[in-house]
Parts: structure tokens; sequence; C-alpha cells
């Protein structure tokens, strides 16, 4: 056993859920209200999975996770990201920006293009606490 | 300066536009021209965008990310989304995305798309590999022919159109004369054309329009290139006794300005001067001829045989008009149904409330002089309004 937690499962949720709501103030989210699902094509298993967020006033206020059978993905989010397992593991190793992800086509923003530019900063303080969860991928 | 009604009925204009394809059974068209764009959304679209039409809601405009801001809050229409290098955000992927939103999942899936050509350079119609990489992304829709669609309804204009140009025609007119005050023999055609310029933004014009380098202005031999009609200000100087055409553009709410004037420097000729007088009794002629019925070719064929017997035809371009309309509407008059595809048809018929430049260039190579003419013109019920008020004449100077 590493110690670690097996990337996009209940238990690694909870811990980024932890991370966020300790590490992140109101402030440094910018008081943003927003919500993203990130849908994670071809997993190891062969599954789709989803990555669910919604901020309030720069809050985490709820966060999911699961696949196509759970709650997570009948969400409406205001902003839909796709892209493969593997481009999202590197994201969440912070290996890979998601803004260079975005501008090389590895994953596809579905939204108001102009808000989530805007919200690119918040975005990448986000992953950089998701990267500090130890995982295993 | 004098203000008017500038008011559009937007909705209204746009229930006409979803009518017409009501009618054509289009459940949502995607438009791609810059007049297309101007004439429904009302704001001015500089980077390529298109404007997703539906039969029963409002539009989207989509534009380039760093514009859609800027547009949203200039336009009427509150949904204006950008477009991107960004993953999902390439403006096929969005336009696809947001036109099957608006198609029935069976049945007929009929798209109207802008195809076609022009000799004005932003017409903005759908590019072959735009339509290529729509059709990828679209399986199974039917595209059709639709700029009939918008040439048609905004052939005639409205108060607030027809008003937006004569203020367009009004800053104009301060441009001309804020040349005939300041101009000094040997400033550049840069010079003039920057004099102009700012009189004309001081008076409110939010772009020197034209795509021709925005004011052009020639002097000496430049006014004369046999057959030419389009001279950008160069760094030439001007010199004594020479011919000086001011052909000025200015926009006011995606109304035109485009109106010239001209020149002679002193000392004037006999010859320069019996040139002058030929080329102003030919606009006299040519504004008294414009009217309802009347025709592009009529007018070309009647005015090239009135030419004929006063000798000049040689020093006439043979056409004397060209279309215009909101920003984006250059050039064609009417709608394409001529013999040359994509032309302005000779045979369209003038009617009422129809706009259009009156234009003629007068250049006589042999002898390094030129002249034009151009005003937007209001067609009447009992003949036309010539916008521009600058007076016409040969201006000695």
């Amino acid at each position: 056993m590493s110690g670690n937690y097996e990337y996009l499962s209940q238990e690694w949720m909870d811990a980024v859920i932890s991370r966020v709501r300790d590490s992140l103030t109101a402030e440094e989210m910018k008081h943003v209200s927003s919500s993203m699902v990130n849908i994670v094509e071809n997993c190891p298993d062969g599954k789709r999975r989803y990555m669910y967020f919604r901020f309030e006033n720069g809050l985490l206020e709820e966060a999911l996770v699961g696949t196509d059978d759970d709650e997570v993905a009948s969400k409406n989010p205001e902003f839909r990201i796709i892209g493969d397992y593997d481009t999202f593991a590197k994201i969440s190793k912070a290996e890979l920006g998601a803004r260079s992800a975005l501008m090389r086509n590895r994953i596809k923003l579905k939204g108001n293009m102009v808000k989530a530019l805007r919200l690119s900063s918040v975005v990448d303080k986000l992953n950089k606490i998701i990267a500090q969860v130890p995982t295993d991928y | 300066m004098t203000d008017y009604d500038y008011s559009i009925d937007h909705k209204k204009r746009l229930s006409t536009v979803q009518d017409k394809m009501q009618e054509l059974n289009l459940p949502v068209l995607l438009g791609s021209r810059l007049r297309t764009i101007s004439y429904v959304g009302d704001v001015f679209c500089p980077w390529r965008s298109f404007i997703i039409i539906p039969q029963d809601k409002e539009p989207t405009i989509y534009t380039f990310v760093i514009d859609a801001e800027r547009v949203r809050d200039d336009s009427w229409l509150d949904d204006v989304r950008g477009f991107g290098p960004l993953g999902g955000g390439h403006q096929i992927d969005v336009i696809a995305d947001a036109v099957s939103e608006h198609l029935p999942t069976s049945g007929e899936r009929r798209v109207g798309v802008e195809h076609g050509m022009s000799c004005y350079l932003p017409e903005g119609n759908l590019t072959a590999e735009e339509f290529r990489m729509l059709k990828t992304s679209l399986p199974g829709v039917e595209f059709v022919q639709s700029i009939d669609i918008i040439d048609e309804l905004s052939m005639k204009k409205d108060r607030g159109t027809v008003n937006r140009f004569r203020k367009a025609s009004d800053i104009v007119d301060i441009g001309h004369k804020a040349v005939l005050d300041q101009f000094e023999v040997g400033m550049t055609e840069t010079e003039i054309a920057g004099i102009a310029e700012a009189a004309m933004r001081k008076a409110g014009s939010e772009w020197s329009w034209s795509f021709t380098a925005g004011n052009e202005i020639a002097s000496g031999y430049r006014t004369s290139y046999p057959m030419g009609a389009c001279t950008p200000a160069t760094r030439r100087k001007t010199a004594p006794e020479e011919p000086l055409m001011v052909d000025l553009h200015a926009m006011f709410m995606l109304g035109l300005g485009d109106h010239s004037h001209n020149y002679l420097l002193s000392p004037v000729s006999e010859r320069q001067r019996e040139l002058a007088d030929y080329f102003i009794e030919t606009i006299i002629k040519v504004i008294d001829m414009y009217g309802p019925g009347m025709t592009p070719g009529k007018m070309a064929d009647d005015m090239m045989d009135w030419a004929e017997t006063k000798g000049i035809a040689q020093y006439l371009v043979p056409g004397f008009e060209h279309g215009i309309g909101v920003m984006g509407d250059e050039w064609r008059i009417g709608m394409n149904t001529g013999p040359m595809p994509y032309w302005t048809d000779p045979d369209h018929v003038y009617e009422p409330d129809q706009l259009l430049i009156c234009a003629m260039q007068f250049m006589v190579p042999e002898d390094e002089a030129g002249f034009r003419y151009e005003s937007p013109i209001l067609i009447t019920k009992s003949g036309c309004e010539v916008l521009a008020k600058t007076p016409l004449e040969v201006t000695e100077l």
C-alpha cells in the first residue's frame, strides 16, 4: 500500500475537498460563483468519469466524482471540459497546465469562452491544490 | 450638427428574417457575411464572425474571443460568444454545436448558409474550408444557399438607417470643410487624409470605413489612372497646376458616408477648367436621371450615349453607381440576379427607399487630370436625394 488515493475515487475526491477548503480562501478564488465538470474519457477500466466542482462566492460548495451511473453525470454545470484520462492525469499532477492543454486542443471546453478565460487563473489554483493530493494514477 | 432619429426596430427586423426562414423551411440560418451581422445584430464585427439565427429565438453572435464582450456591449443582442484557439473553442466546434441545438433530431435538417464571391474583400462569404469542416461536423445536414434573405430584406432602408447615412454624410461634409480650410500646396496626400480624418473623428465618425485605405486622396497624375477609381493616399506632395481628388469615408452607427470632392491647384489651365466643366455637367445629368424605374444598365447606356455626343465617353468609367448598405454591404446593387454571378444586375430596377452611391470617375491620362464623384443618394418617389451637401463644383485653390 502506498498510502496514496486512487485517482478519481471517492476517497481521492474527499481528500481534494478537504485540501481545497483548508487551502483556498474565497478571496484567493476571487469570490467566484461557477461550476464545471471535467469529463474524463478512456479511463483505465474503459469507463468515463466525471469530476464536478461548484463554487459559490469563492467557496467550494459541492464536489462530486463518479461514472455515467452516478448523480454527477446528470449535473448541468456552467462549463464542461472534456478530455482523455491521460491528459487529466497530467493536469492533476501539475505536469500540464489546463490552459496549455486547451491551447493544444487536448481538452475541449464547452461554455462561455470569455468567462472561462477570465476564470482560468482560479482554475489553476484549484489544480495546484489537487496536485498536492498523494495520488496513484 | 443636426441629429436625427437613428432608431431601428431590431425585433421587427429579426421577425421579418425569421418569417422568411419559415417560408424557406430553414430552422436555422448561419450568417457569415459582415452585412448580415450588421443588419441583424446592428453591431460592428471587424473580426471573423458568425450569427446563428434560429427560426423562433433571438440570434447568437459568435466572434473572435478578444472582441466578444465589446460586441455584446455594443449590440442589442444579449447572446454574444467568443471563439478562439482553445480546445472546444474552435469556431467550427462552437458553431456546429450551436447549429445542432436548433435542428430537429430527425427529418429534414436544413441550415441556411451564405455562399458567394465578391470584389469586396470583407464580404464574409463562408469559405470553402469552413464549409468543408462544417459538413464534416454536421453529417446529414442539408446546407442551403441563403444570401437572398438578407439581400432582399436589406435593400430598402428604414428611416433610422437612412438617418445614419445622412449623419455619416454630414460628417464627411465636415471632413471636406477641414481640408478646404487647412490645405496648403506641398502637403502630402496622407497629410490631407489625416486632416479630414481628424475633423471627421471629432464630429463622431467611427472610422473611415473603406478598405481602400480609408480616405482616398489622389494628386496630379494619380487622379487620372485609366479606368482607375481607387487611390489610397500616398506620401506624394501636392504641387501647383495639379488636380487634387479628396474621397472621404465616415461611418456613423454602421451607416456609411462616401463623398468625393475635387480641386484644381492654381494656376489652373483652360484645359483643366474645360475638363472640370464637363465633369460637373456629367454629374448633374446623372443625378437628374436617378429615380424609380431607372436601372444601372439603362443609366450606363444613356449616359455613355450622352457622353459620346459630348466627345467625353473615353474619359468615363461606364458605370455610374455602386451598391451600399450598412457596414459590410458594398458594391453589388440589389439581388444576385444578374447575368454575371454575384455582380450588379444591370436590370435591377431602383425603387423608393433604396440607397446607392452615385459614383463617377472622369479621367484624362493624357492631361494628367482626373476627377471623381461619389455621394450616397436615396431614391425617392420622384427622383433622388443627394445626402452629401458639399457644394458640387471643382474648387480652384
